[in-house]
């Protein structure tokens, strides 16, 4: 939390002084500050509620897990309440998806290192399904199931931005932000996670056959 | 273009995220590639198809009846001075907000307070309410991240130009708002460019100008009530960040130069910009 901050016209000693009084001046008052949350609270309620949807399935496909996502989700929610006097913007799901992300991550290191590892899967990669053509893939690609199998075997990056492109339909730019990776490396990391989940459905296909 | 770059453009160009010149040249080499086509059209479907039968996962009822709950909890809790648990979990409640008592106030908190009151002091500009230290932090922290970001990523400019008539209509086209644009080339600050940057997932203007060797972005929005309106400096991790206020349009200046030279080029500037 300590962090450098200078006063651009410094004087210090007798500036501090005055801005000492000032701070005492600006104490909140008790019914003021009431007021205030409670107007605050709707205005977030109305900015934020409506993508509960978006960040409870940001948080489940992340996690994997119905009750870590309900907890992160939860988390996310109060963590956006505290910080919204520093959100000055219209994308309110983007906003709010880089908390639920956030969060997610922290529980996924504190709980399941293992998780945000890309393991080499033998059964996955066992060969034959190099056999499958494009054309089974997609004659099978509407079968949720084996999509979520599929999805679920992705490393975290690669679950994160095929929610966030497929599902959610943001712009390279705005998954940017959210996964806090430079605008540049969008593409060719949902290339990569793309060709992956097609490689396990293809596995998953030829497995079935 | 040849096979190679249409495969590793082939993402941007199905998810339209091309500018228009690669996106003709794409299209060109489909056209004459029977190959990139075919592949381009087998990948697309299947990105489609598998993105639409991808299961979504709602929330339940039951958890937004109950984060709602905590969040006027979380009310109910700094109602009482800012000691109650919010919620059933326990979140990190950051300690500047604990504001009651003066004692209890950080050293930084103070130093922030300070930094704040000075300038509106200087400004004579009343502040309505005092802003959580954590929202400065966090703008400080996504304005720096941005400026070493553009200048990493290569993506310093989306409009390389050291014509403000041309960098003005092309932001203007895609913001919501008209940002200023002023060209300091004369003095000693060239322009080179605009960016559409996101700050808090939010729009704003980027104007990219250069001193010698460094770079200054200038980063653009209007002014909302959250914005502060009193003037700072602020140094941190090596940089500096100027900010100021027109009354229309909230401005903060991040580059690596001097202080000085980043305080001369606020108030070019601010000089250019009044007289429009
Ligand atoms: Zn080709």
């Amino acid at each position: 939390m300590a962090l450098p901050l200078k006063a651009a016209h410094a004087s210090e000693t007798e500036d501090f002084e005055s801005s000492r009084n000032i701070v005492k001046f600006t104490v909140f008052k008790g019914s003021d500050q009431n007021h205030a949350q409670k107007a605050e609270l709707a205005s977030f309620e109305e900015a934020l509620l409506p993508h509960l949807d978006a960040a409870h399935n940001l948080a489940r496909w992340l996690l994997r897990n119905e009750q870590d996502a309900e907890d992160v989700v939860q988390e996310a929610y109060l963590r956006a309440f505290k910080s919204f006097g520093g959100f000055h913007g219209s994308n309110g799901r983007a906003w709010l998806l880089t908390i639920v992300r956030n969060t997610s991550y922290t529980l996924l290191k504190k709980n399941r290192a293992a998780d945000l590892i890309t393991t080499f899967d033998d059964e996955i990669h066992a060969p034959g399904h190099e056999s499958v053509s494009p054309a089974t893939i997609l004659e099978n690609s509407e079968d949720a199931e084996l999509i979520r199998e599929a999805m679920d075997e992705l490393p975290a990056e690669f679950r994160e931005i095929l929610v966030l492109r497929h599902q959610e339909g943001l712009s390279y730019k705005e998954i940017a932000d959210i996964a806090q990776i430079p605008p540049g490396t969008v593409m060719s990391r949902l290339a990569r996670a793309r060709g992956k989940l097609k490689e396990y459905l293809a596995a998953r296909i030829g497995k079935e056959k | 273009m040849n096979c190679e770059e249409a495969t590793k453009l082939m993402d941007g160009y199905l998810d339209s995220e091309l500018d228009p010149i690669t996106s003709q040249k794409i299209e060109q080499h489909l056209r004459e590639c029977p190959k990139c086509d075919q592949a381009y059209k087998i990948h697309g479907s299947l990105i489609r198809v598998i993105g639409n039968a991808t299961p979504y996962y709602k929330v339940p009822a039951e958890l937004r009846e109950q984060i709602q709950s905590s969040l006027r909890d979380a009310v109910g809790a700094k109602d009482k001075g800012g000691s109650g648990q919010p919620g059933q979990l326990s979140v990190p409640r950051p300690q500047g907000e604990r504001r009651p008592v003066l004692s209890q106030v950080p050293w930084n908190w103070l130093a922030l307070a300070a930094t704040i009151m000075l300038g509106a002091l200087i400004t004579a500009v009343f502040l309505p309410r005092m802003r959580p230290p954590n929202a400065d932090q966090f703008l400080a922290t996504q304005l720096i991240a941005s400026h070493v970001r553009s200048l990493m990523a290569n993506h310093l400019m989306d409009v390389p130009s050291s014509d403000q008539h041309t960098v003005k209509p092309w932001l203007d086209a895609k913001l919501d708002f008209a940002a200023p644009v002023a060209d300091l080339s004369s003095q000693g600050f060239p322009l080179i460019g605009g960016r559409l940057d996101y700050l808090n997932n939010h729009s704003v203007a980027a104007l990219v100008y250069q001193k010698r060797k460094h770079f200054i972005n200038l980063f653009i929005w209007p002014t909302t009530p959250e914005d502060s309106t009193a003037q700072t400096m602020v140094e941190r991790e090596g940089y500096h960040l100027v900010h100021w206020s027109d009354g229309d349009f909230t401005y903060w200046a991040v580059s690596d130069v001097n202080p000085s030279d980043l305080q001369n080029f606020k108030q070019l500037f601010e000089q250019q910009t009044a007289r429009h």
